[in-house]
């Protein structure tokens, strides 16, 4: 059995018709998770504008961390890709980029193009906990914290803090440095940190190259904010309860809605892993789930897991792009969650084919 | 004075663009149905609120809560004068008028406000009188007063204006660009990314390491301003008449905004 409701095994039809019939009596519902391949969070989407709820990924917190520096300041940022073939000094912020297994690639090997082929690689560390077994040089981020610490890396680069400091040394090599990254999780960081990092490379680029590599979530957040771009224009927590994508990162955050009792049913997409908000089980919730129990909201509904059960395109985090992630030679055959979402979207447009008329966007 | 009593609220209602001059033209019928919902519903006016409407300069909102968003936005003249608490973006974008709320606010009040007064008497959200995503800047111009205390990053990338309060959180006055605030106390890391811009604080929590100090101060522009804040918010006066100590940053940015903090 790959369906339930309030726990009970039931065939994958009846837990469909449950569904749409939640979602279609709501007032307020939300689609939320969105941990799952491109053409299912594109589904998300369309359900989402034909029943008038607000989108949130699980991802929502960080990816808006990043997103909120990138709007209102921009970015100049570098891949995976062309870190190692190009550059001749890596900077990690904090503790992440040391559990993301790209440093020991990096130490590995040298550039091999561009203007710092041939250069040895420097690998330097500020406010992260290192590894023994890779060599690099280490900066503590002091009392103040990370935040603070870019932001008086900052004033050191551009020459307005002087005088003796234990990061003079390390702003000296960031603009000495040919081509430098600086690797960093914006989760970690903070929106504040992130927009003080993007200004930091921003101002290195006026004597050198450098660029920000953002480390991405676990939980597909970046294609979540490609979909809702090429979708709405906007960023991912956008609502269509007026008809039209309304953009509001305060309001459409889910957690803060079911905290306030503002939404009154719930779809939870996760054909990937993603971990279950603790409103699942008190908010009225479908779950279309890659790894379902059955237990974990008032209906549930198993679905493929991309990449195995069928291909699929998924965040490639190397790429810093969507790619084709192909199926497993022999699939399980489970349904993809967009044929699931389709599936609600035709019997909830079936019961009430007056759609609204979209207007244009807000800003 | 006209008069919206709020019956029931049950979802987000946006009343942008409800002030005193939009309603002064509208008899009751037409104005129950000015759509405010913000869900699939379409809800009114009229569904909300009892509605009392005789034209004049003032409008009163009672029984007013948190789920009330937008109150006041765009509001040119007149004065409306909230009974209850309200949500988010309070007065965002007004350019004159006064708006009072007898309680509290939620996050983003005066925003983009570039004239006329906002007084809180209780508690305000985070970023009061700070930037929405990706917007330009935050306060530009109004006067925003908090009788309690304010939440993170108040006055987030303000651009003009004078924001008053009892205290605030962390990061007030991040990314200033221009303008004044004034708490008794903030939290930690004040001024993080300021470029330009004045923080007048009698207590603070820790200072970055990009402000420096440059000594006591006794100013007569701060003078000036204690003066013009008499009217607005007495016990702020008195807080800028007692020597400085001036501390300038951020040096991570601009490094041209300024904090003070009464000596001893």
């Amino acid at each position: 059995m790959t369906a339930w409701i309030d726990g009970q095994a039931v065939e994958r039809d009846a837990a469909v018709a449950a569904a749409a019939s939640l979602l279609a009596g709501a007032h307020a519902p939300v689609i939320a998770g969105l941990c799952a391949e491109a053409a299912a969070v594109q589904a998300a989407f369309d359900l989402a504008r034909a029943v008038g709820a607000s989108l949130d990924p699980a991802a929502g917190a960080a990816l808006y961390a990043d997103l909120g520096a990138l709007a209102s300041g921009g970015a100049m940022t570098t891949t995976a890709a062309e870190t190692r073939g190009r550059a001749d000094l890596v900077l990690a912020l904090g503790a992440a980029p040391w559990s993301s297994g790209l440093l020991a690639e990096l130490a590995a090997d040298a550039p091999g193009r561009g203007r710092a082929a041939g250069q040895p690689r420097a690998l330097l560390a500020l406010g992260g906990p290192g590894d023994g077994g890779i060599q690099h040089v280490s900066y503590p981020a002091g009392e103040a914290g990370l935040p603070a610490a870019i932001g008086l890396l900052r004033g050191l680069v551009a020459g307005r803090v002087a005088g003796p400091h234990p990061f003079a040394d390390l702003a000296a090599r960031l603009r000495a440095a040919l081509y430098g990254v600086v690797m960093y999780d914006p989760a970690e960081i903070g929106a504040l940190g992130a927009e003080m990092l993007n200004g930091l490379v921003k101002d290195l680029n006026e004597v050198t190259r450098c660029f920000a590599l953002p480390l991405g979530d676990a939980h597909q957040g970046r294609a979540v904010a490609q979909v809702s771009a090429w979708s709405t224009g906007q960023g991912p927590r956008v609502g269509f309860g007026r008809g039209y994508p309304e953009h509001d990162p305060w309001r459409f955050d889910a957690a803060r809605q079911a905290a306030s009792g503002e939404i009154d049913a719930a779809l939870w997409l996760a054909s990937l892993p993603a971990p279950l908000p603790s409103w699942a089980r008190t908010v009225p919730t479908v779950a279309l789930l890659g790894a379902p129990k059955g237990d974990e909201a008032r209906v549930v509904i198993g679905v493929g897991v991309p990449g195995e059960a069928f291909g699929a395109a998924l965040w490639h985090p190397r790429r810093a792009a969507l790619a084709w992630h192909a199926a497993d030679p022999v699939p399980s055959g489970a349904p993809p969650a967009a044929a699931i979402l389709a599936d609600l979207r035709a019997r909830i447009s079936a019961a009430s084919p007056a759609p609204q008329p979209e207007r244009s966007a807000s800003c | 004075m006209s008069t919206l009593t709020l019956r029931e609220a049950p979802e987000r209602l946006d009343l942008a663009g409800v002030t005193p001059a939009a309603v002064a033209g509208l008899s009751e019928a037409e104005a129950a149905r000015l759509v405010i919902g913000t869900g699939r519903r379409g809800l009114t006016l009229g569904d909300c609120f009892a509605l009392h409407l005789d034209g004049s300069e003032e409008l009163r909102i009672v029984g007013a809560t948190d789920r009330l968003d937008r109150v006041g936005a765009g509001l040119a003249a007149g004065r409306i004068v909230v009974e209850g608490d309200v949500g988010q973006r309070l007065g965002a974008g007004m350019t004159g008028g006064i708006v009072t709320v007898s309680g509290s606010a939620g996050p983003f009040a005066g925003t983009a406000a570039k004239g006329g007064t906002i007084r809180i008497a209780g508690h305000a959200g985070e970023s009061a009188g700070g930037a929405l995503h990706g917007a330009d800047c935050g306060l530009d111009g109004a006067t925003l007063v908090i009788g309690g205390m304010a939440g993170e990053r108040l006055g987030d990338r303000m651009r003009a204006g004078l924001i008053v309060a009892k205290g605030a959180g962390d990061h007030a006055g991040s990314r200033m660009i221009a303008g004044t605030i004034v708490a008794e106390a903030v939290g930690d890391h004040p001024g993080y990314g300021m470029r330009r811009g004045t923080l007048v604080a009698a207590r603070h929590g820790a200072l970055l390491p990009t402000f420096v100090e440059t000594g006591r101060q006794d100013l007569v522009v701060l003078r000036l301003l204690a003066k013009s804040l008499e009217g607005v918010a007495p016990e702020a006066a008195a807080l800028l008449r007692a020597p400085q100590r001036r501390y300038s940053g951020d040096l991570a940015t601009l490094g041209k905004g300024e904090l003070f903090t009464p000596v001893g």
